[in-house]
């Protein structure tokens, strides 16, 4: 299994983020981690590799989207059979990648399996407007059929199908609840688990202040663009 | 009225002197290398339709009349407003193709980095990996 950790500037909080990965043991399963820095203008790629890492060190800041395509492909190129994305500034304790194992090893072989913060009330608590957000996303993603209450976060497991599938494509902009309408799309399996999550070790939200807005919008029309392809490939 | 006369009156030499200096422009970042020429041919016809307009007003007078236009500025307006918008969408679409293939590319390059440093250090002496 690869661990695909998308990172900008997460120089605080990838130090600790490895060391709780090099202490996971998964009997039967190989876990490789790979960092892929976004064009980090800090110290992001030396504690990567200081952590025994791979790195895969992108010329240019493609945004989070561009940074797990990147990861997802050489995750499918070298065969393995799931890929783990756990966000560079720490949010997502490794320690929880177990519960997205077990789902993915259910009798309904689930492609896709998304960690959900808001099973557990009393570890994580988010910002309004996030909620907000997170409701609007909901409605919008149960109109395309997909049915997860956490559709921004990016802990997540792709198996074999979801790899080759974005592979090919891969939303570039705000893609967590975009890759979930394309996956759905293309008739992928899509399971939710409860898992912790951490308040972020360092580094900042990109979204805030009007960019929230633009997010919303942007994300909302991406969505229906997304689902109204699927149908006219459909009908067709 | 004579072509002559409307060149003046209606100041159509001023759309084809606009043209003209565009033109010139576009050539020389051409002949600079600055542009492509396959990228350029469509701002060389839409050049061209507004200067053809501009030199032959009495054609395009006939024109904008059968469309409705009592005013041949507002003629030339509208069509030079919509063949820019068209211009603009080409732009749109292959700047998009160019977008997606640079995150291609970037990606790719950073898969095949990757592959030749660790190419590099599994060749490399022991003596070299110890230190």
């Amino acid at each position: 299994m690869l661990i695909i950790i998308p990172a900008y500037n997460e120089q605080e909080a990838l130090g600790g983020l490895l060391g709780e990965i090099r202490s996971l043991s998964h009997e039967g399963t190989k876990l490789e981690a790979v960092v892929v820095d976004d064009g980090s203008v800090d110290r992001t790629t030396e504690i990567a590799r200081a952590g025994g890492a791979r790195v895969l060190r992108l010329c240019g800041n493609l945004g989070i989207g561009g940074a797990v395509q990147a990861g997802l492909r050489l995750a499918c190129r070298e065969g393995f059979d799931y890929a783990v994305q756990i966000d560079g500034d720490g949010q997502h304790p490794p320690a929880e990648l177990s519960r997205l194992l077990e789902a993915a090893g259910r009798d309904d072989h689930p492609d896709l399996v998304v960690g959900t913060r808001y099973h557990d009330e009393k570890t994580f608590r988010s910002t309004v407007l996030r909620r907000l957000g997170s409701w609007w996303l909901r409605v919008i993603l149960r109109v395309v059929g997909v049915r997860v209450t956490d559709p921004t976060s990016g802990f997540r497991l792709y198996g074999a199908r979801a790899l080759k599938l974005f592979d090919e494509t891969y939303p570039y902009d705000f893609p967590e609840p975009e890759s979930l309408a394309v996956a759905r799309a293309a008739g992928l399996r899509i399971a939710e688990v409860p898992v912790k999550m951490r308040e972020r070790q360092g580094g900042s939200s990109s979204i805030f202040g009007f960019s929230a807005f633009y997010y919303m919008f942007k994300v909302t029309l991406a969505i229906i663009l997304t689902y109204g392809r699927a149908r006219l490939r459909g009908s067709r | 009225m004579q072509a002559d006369e409307m060149w003046l009156k209606e100041g159509t030499w001023i759309f084809a002197g606009v043209c003209l200096v565009i033109a010139l422009v576009l050539l020389r970042l051409l002949f600079r290398e600055r542009i492509s020429l396959q990228g350029s041919m469509s701002y060389l016809t839409f050049l061209l339709v507004l200067g053809s307009m501009a030199m032959f007003p009495q054609t395009t007078t006939r024109i904008a009349q059968w469309l409705g236009f009592t005013l041949l500025s507002n003629f030339f307006f509208c069509t030079a407003i919509a063949l820019l918008a068209i211009l603009h969408l080409r732009a749109l679409v292959m700047l998009s193709k160019v977008h997606l293939r640079s995150i291609a590319l970037t990606q790719e390059l950073a898969i095949l980095n990757e592959k030749i440093d660790r190419l590099e250090a599994a060749s490399a002496p022991p003596e070299s990996r110890a230190a």
